[in-house]
């Protein structure tokens, strides 16, 4: 199987975030943390109106977290005199996204947040193996990988559709092996915008360099004209 | 061909035990009082381990290696799958604001796996209550695709006053007992635990044999109330290795005394069932919810309680709900038990099912 591959990137100012929310679903998302707005631009970015309602699965990591949702909340509990309010305590579970989500996309079937350990690096890797495995085994026909991260100062998202679309000449496919690399392909680090770096890359053939899981060897192609 | 995987090693940290025998033969026994014991708990019923002396990290690293202790020889490049929904939080709130966080949400990750000897790769998982299922998954699939022959996979929840008040500003616990699927259910009781397994492709008297995770958004902390996608995932669940429910011997059920959770678990269970049932066990009575190492610490707790032969009863349990119509299992009895399912379910409308099946009753 043949795996294609849709990169996107995104770069937004927290102010304007908001508004890129209503300009993708034609409704604002109300009481959602910066992270869910951004996962839920993407998700409508990549998917078509009519792989919305089709199961997909979506696996996010992120450096920060609930960064500023976990400040917030611990505000209000060590330094505010009564309980939280609700919402705020649900803004630092990750979890809570795929509940906002999935009524604006009802085809979200999975949902998973990876947080990540180190300051400095990414995990697509296992998100790129994981997807993979569900694309090859039947489980879905698309699954979504996300880096996502918001601050007061930027929100980033970086995104790699996968599915088994039919390749467009020029266009991305994955390749994994058990196997060491076997040529002389030129690396590509696991940083969380590989997606932007694939869109720029003229290379035909990459491979991933990541500290994560180096059991498995992960490659991008560039689809060719048949002979 | 895909790889078996295989529960080779297990060890836990929770409020009733420090090992999986001890916690096995308390659950046997049938306590089920919380213990309040650390300053986090604002004075509401919560299952402590009690034993776990000093500040957060202090607690942090005696239960992780309590843990270790009886989890068997760890190669130390063996990948940690790490699941937890509060993470380092217990110990953010010791310091003062303005607070200054590490960059990277997971890098408690690291240290934990430090305290367990490991320092190869380490994926993190927050899914809320459903955390460990994932991080049973990604382990699970990298073992069957030959990837790694073994993984840690570690659930980790320790007591934190913002977990604590966040579900007491949502009116979601109960002001003194858990009561799965009774009556008078009026809420869960949280508690902390750190536990983990050791998943192997050779090794390991049970088998992970199928695992699915779901998502059901109700609302952001229910399930749709007919309890028609949780029944539906359990028979996604069963269906990938060819078992019919009846096959079951065993429901390690989610439920922990949620009013609206609980029923809709309960539907699920008659859709997938009709009128016949196997054994219901709910063990969070006895071990809180402890939401994100949830999955881990029940695992660890049943198939403990299952290699000595027992089957526990659920406390708390005293009268059958009618909108519920069943019963979790109350008496505690000695059971060969050859095939269990595991349910879960979570914030966000997480759902995770797993099949588990002790190696010599299989082909």
């Amino acid at each position: 199987m043949r795996i294609a591959l849709t990169p996107f990137s995104q770069h937004l100012a927290p102010a304007t975030l908001g508004a890129a929310v209503r300009a993708a679903l034609g409704q604002p998302l109300r009481r959602a943390a910066p992270y869910t707005q951004l996962l839920a631009c993407g998700a409508f970015q990549l998917l078509l109106p009519a792989e919305r309602d089709m199961p997909f699965a979506l696996l996010w990591q992120t450096t920060r977290g609930p960064r500023e949702e976990t400040l917030a909340l611990l505000a209000e509990v060590c330094e505010g005199s009564g309980e939280p309010m609700p919402y705020d305590f649900l803004a630092t579970q990750p979890a809570i996204a795929a509940a906002q989500l999935q009524p604006l996309l009802p085809g979200l079937a999975h949902a998973q947040c990876s947080p990540l350990a180190h300051a400095t690096g990414a995990d697509w890797q296992s998100l790129l193996t994981q997807a993979a495995n569900w694309l090859v085994h039947g489980r879905y026909a698309r699954v979504l990988c996300a880096h996502i991260d918001a601050s007061p100062e930027t929100c980033t998202a970086h995104w790699i559709k996968l599915h088994t679309a039919p390749l467009e000449i020029g266009a991305w496919h994955l390749h994994l092996s058990n196997n060491p690399s076997s040529d002389d392909a030129p690396g590509i680090a696991d940083t969380p915008d590989l997606p932007a770096q694939l869109v720029s890359a003229s290379a035909a053939k990459l491979a991933l360099h990541s500290r994560h899981a180096p059991y498995r060897t992960v490659e991008f192609v560039r689809s060719q004209p048949a002979r | 061909m895909r790889r078996a995987v295989y529960l080779a090693g297990r060890g836990i940290a929770c409020a009733r035990g420090l090992s999986p025998d001890a916690v096995a033969e308390a659950l046997w026994q049938g306590g089920y009082a919380p213990a309040n014991a650390c300053a986090a708990t604002l004075d509401h019923p919560y299952f402590s381990i009690a034993t776990l002396q000093g500040n957060w990290r202090q607690r942090a690293e005696a239960a992780v290696r309590h843990v270790a202790a009886t989890l068997g020889p760890l190669a130390p490049e063996t990948p940690l799958f790490f699941a937890s929904s509060s993470f380092q939080i217990g110990e953010f709130e010791a310091l003062p604001a303005p607070r200054n966080l590490p960059i990277a949400c997971a890098s408690p990750s690291l240290t934990l796996a430090e305290w367990l000897g490991l320092n190869g790769p380490c994926h993190s998982y927050a899914t809320a209550c459903t955390s460990g299922n994932a991080a049973l998954m990604a382990a699970s699939e990298q073992i069957a695709d030959g990837l790694i022959d073994e993984a840690v996979v570690l659930g980790f929840e320790l007591a934190n006053r913002s977990t604590l008040a966040g579900f007491i500003a949502m009116g979601l616990l109960s002001p003194d007992l858990g009561r799965p699927f009774d009556q008078a259910r009026n809420g869960l009781l949280l508690g902390e635990a750190v536990a983990a397994v050791r998943l192997s492709a050779h090794h390991g008297d049970w088998q992970l044999r199928a695992q699915t995770m779901g998502l059901d958004a109700h609302t952001l902390t229910g399930p749709t109330p007919d309890g028609s996608r949780i029944a539906a995932l359990a028979v996604d669940c069963l269906t990938q290795v060819n078992l019919a429910a009846a096959d079951l011997d065993l429901v390690k059920v989610h439920a922990g005394g949620s009013p609206a959770s609980d029923l809709a678990e309960a539907r699920a269970l008659h859709t997938l069932f009709g009128a016949d049932l196997p054994p219901l066990l709910s063990l969070k009575p006895a071990l809180g919810h402890t939401l994100g190492a949830s999955t881990i610490a029940e695992l660890v707790a049943l198939t403990a309680c299952l290699d000595a032969g027992h089957l526990p009863g659920t406390a708390a349990f005293s009268h059958t709900d009618p909108e519920i119509g069943l019963q979790a299992q109350v008496d505690r009895k000695l059971l060969n038990a050859r095939h269990a399912l595991l349910l879960a379910l979570g914030f966000g409308g997480g759902m995770g099912a797993l099949v588990l099946s002790r190696r010599c009753a299989l082909p």
